[in-house]
């Protein structure tokens, strides 16, 4: 029993950390139709800005964490300002900028911090613990951080102007563009918002695992599975999917074996796309 | 006036002679290839043995050129990032063949000397790499050598150390589920079991980054060791930090590739880590570690790891040992037979043996003396050496 609840607790955990990476990811996808190769660099930038503002410049975590958020955000505005928006219609193109600016990060990061995992600690340390069953207090602020994230980007896409505007630009651009909204604003506006989503995470996150230049790799992959599980474009979908992942995670990996975990999982992803297609919550949308 | 003309073109002449023969000293060349994983999670270790190889070349360059015959020729390293895959270092031996270069010190890692092993053996090119596979050499590639002693030969004298030293009753072998984590794990798990250790093996899916159902999955099982074996440097600092986390508090082992530093990092220091031991693949006297450092330096300001650089110097001077003797460096087959006839022996790691019959059926290892290191109750007791030969 106490084993079931671990790993129970241990899934909600996961989840938290793939509904904060996969938000993000799903958001670029859903506003701009584009599917963002950087996103693992930018939770890796992340990770780095926070261990630098806190083992460089002596400040507190919670303003690095800060720092880190501001870096990528302005980061992404700037790299869609400047290089997507040009390319905006061509999948492929932006596919290979966004790749290519992933391994940029990642060379730069090597050069600049090395190759060999940094020590970086989170601050909140101890965990709760009854028998057999632990959870970390780090865990807990990833997950309350988690919890307000998936608030916050709910609120921004469908309680907010902003957010009003974003959706009119991806359904129709041409329509709202006519209509003043300006894409040239908006649109780094929303890359920034997603990038700085994923520095957030990678500040909060890294800490508790281990933070190395080639940690973005799979981040990218887990992003990926999640929002095509969740339905791309749906932040809903990404939220539940991400759990969905978490849990499955962990209770094949604690009975099945780390190997028939991940196995079980991409399983789950087959099935799913097969059944429908879309996704759990994703739209199918026809040509008029 | 006309004696003076003769005497001028004469000299020019001569003059002329000699810049040409300086030239072609310039342009005499030994080239050796280092194939290593030089980016990624083990980039590490491709960028030390890297630096190893240049650390040998320079040696040589610096005393005026390696000898060949009657010529002493510059050694040029190429360097080729085979990315910890078996098709990254299938394309390096193709890649280094166009450049003709023969002899390729490397790979580092398991799959990389799966992947090189074929396809070295038909472009004829020498390797040495320092994989823990099973299969790491043998007779069906003669030229491909092994720089350091493989789990087979080292695993008994270094499990028994440290079954006496913390009294390991049970121990889960943690490591990734490929050839770079099952061929030292199983190895390794045999070797704990003839030991009288109750033993299980616990894999994961190389690229993982959050450990927790596998810690949880290793606690249930209550192991009073848990050994890291062959996980990547990052991963094994992950789960260490997280088994910590969960409130083992046992032993924890390393039978694999350095990682000493990340794990202690990992665990918030060595008091918190309390009992540790590892294998170094070679044992180097801590003048010596001072010395490599130091010459790494010099060189470069890429971050390596001494015991790694020191490993792949010493195949590089015996590489270019071979070279030199064989008067080639583009004739891989006449460079392996030279090999075979040298002495395992180098300034830094001691006196060796050839060894490799037993785990490999062929006597092409440099079976120089392994370390194994201890932290106990939170102290660093350092590393003691451990003999291969014979095992």
């Amino acid at each position: 029993m106490e084993t079931a609840i671990s790993a129970g607790i241990i899934g909600i955990g996961l989840g938290a950390q793939y509904a904060l990476l996969s938000l993000g990811f799903t958001l670029i996808y859903g506003i701009l139709g584009v599917i963002n190769f950087s996103h693992g660099g930018f939770y890796m930038l992340g990770g780095y800005v926070a261990f630098a503002v806190v083992s460089k410049l002596g400040l507190p975590y919670p303003v690095a964490v800060i720092a880190a958020t501001l870096v990528c955000a302005g980061l992404g505005a700037l790299f869609e300002l400047l290089v997507l928006e040009r390319h905006i219609d061509d999948h492929l193109a932006t596919m290979m900028l966004t790749m290519g600016l992933y391994l940029v990060m990642g060379t730069v990061l090597v050069l600049a911090f090395g190759t060999e995992p940094v020590e970086f600690h989170s601050p909140v340390s101890g965990s709760w613990r009854s028998g057999r069953i632990y959870v970390p207090y780090a865990n807990l602020v990833v997950l309350c951080a988690c919890l307000a994230a998936i608030a916050g980007v709910y609120a921004l896409l469908y309680k907010s102007n902003l957010g009003r505007a974003l959706r009119a630009l991806a359904d129709d651009r041409p329509v709202a563009t006519a209509l003043g909204l300006p894409p040239k604003i908006l649109f780094p506006a929303a890359f920034g918002v997603a990038t700085g989503l994923a520095g957030f995470t990678g500040a909060l996150v890294t800490p508790i695992l281990s933070l190395h230049p080639h940690i973005g790799d799979s981040i990218l992959t887990i992003s990926f599975m999640i929002v095509i599980l969740g339905g791309l474009g749906s932040v809903v979908g990404a939220a539940v999917a991400a759990f969905v992942v978490g849990l499955v995670e962990a209770y094949s990996s604690i009975y099945l074996g780390g190997s028939i975990g991940a196995l079980t999982l991409f399983l789950l992803v087959l099935i799913t796309l097969v059944v429908r297609p879309t996704g759990l919550f994703g739209r199918q949308v026809r040509a008029a | 006036m006309a004696r003076l003309c003769r005497a001028a073109i004469i000299a020019s002449v001569l003059a002329l002679t000699q810049i040409c023969s300086d030239a072609n000293a310039q342009e005499c060349e030994a080239k050796v290839g280092v194939v290593g994983p030089m980016s990624g999670g083990a980039a590490l270790w491709g960028l030390s043995a890297r630096n190893g190889v240049e650390i040998a070349a320079a040696e040589f360059n610096q005393a005026g050129g390696l000898p060949m015959g009657e010529k002493r020729c510059k050694v040029v390293v190429v360097s080729y990032d085979s990315k910890y895959s078996a098709e990254g270092a299938a394309a390096a031996a193709n890649n280094l063949a166009s450049q003709g270069v023969n002899v390729i010190v490397g790979p580092v890692g398991s799959p990389e000397a799966t992947g090189i092993k074929p396809v070295a053996e038909r472009n004829k090119q020498v390797t040495i790499n320092s994989s823990f596979a099973k299969d790491a050499i043998g007779p069906q590639w003669p030229l491909a050598f092994h720089a350091v002693a493989g789990p087979s030969a080292w695993a008994k004298p270094v499990v028994k150390m440290a079954k006496e030293k913390f009294d390991i009753k049970s121990i889960v072998v943690v490591a990734p589920n490929d050839q770079g984590g099952t061929d030292t794990a199983t190895v390794a798990v045999d070797t704990y079991r003839g030991m009288g250790i109750d033993a299980k093996e616990e894999y994961y899916q190389r690229g993982t980054t959050n450990f927790a159902p596998i810690v949880a999955r290793i606690m249930r099982s209550d192991p009073t060791a848990i050994d890291v074996c062959t996980a990547p440097p990052g991963d094994a600092a992950t789960l260490v930090k997280q088994l910590l986390e969960a409130g083992f508090k046992g032993t924890f082992g390393r039978l694999g590739g350095v990682a000493t530093d990340e794990i202690v990092r990992a665990a918030g220091g060595i008091e918190t880590l309390g009992n540790f031991y590892w294998l170094e693949s070679v044992n180097v006297e801590p003048a010596h570690l001072e010395a490599i450092v130091a010459v790494q330096k010099s060189l470069t300001q890429t971050p390596a790891n001494p015991a790694v650089v020191a490993i792949f110097a010493a195949s590089g001077r015996l590489a270019l040992k071979a070279i030199s003797s064989a008067g080639t460096s583009s004739d891989g087959v006449k460079v392996a037979q030279e090999l075979r006839n040298l002495s395992i022996v180098d300034p830094w790691l001691g006196k060796g043996d050839w060894t490799g019959m037993p785990s490999f059926g062929i006597r092409q290892e440099f079976g120089f003396p392994v370390g194994m290191g201890l932290i106990v109750k939170g102290k660093n007791l350092g590393v003691s050496p451990v003999s291969v030969v014979g095992q």
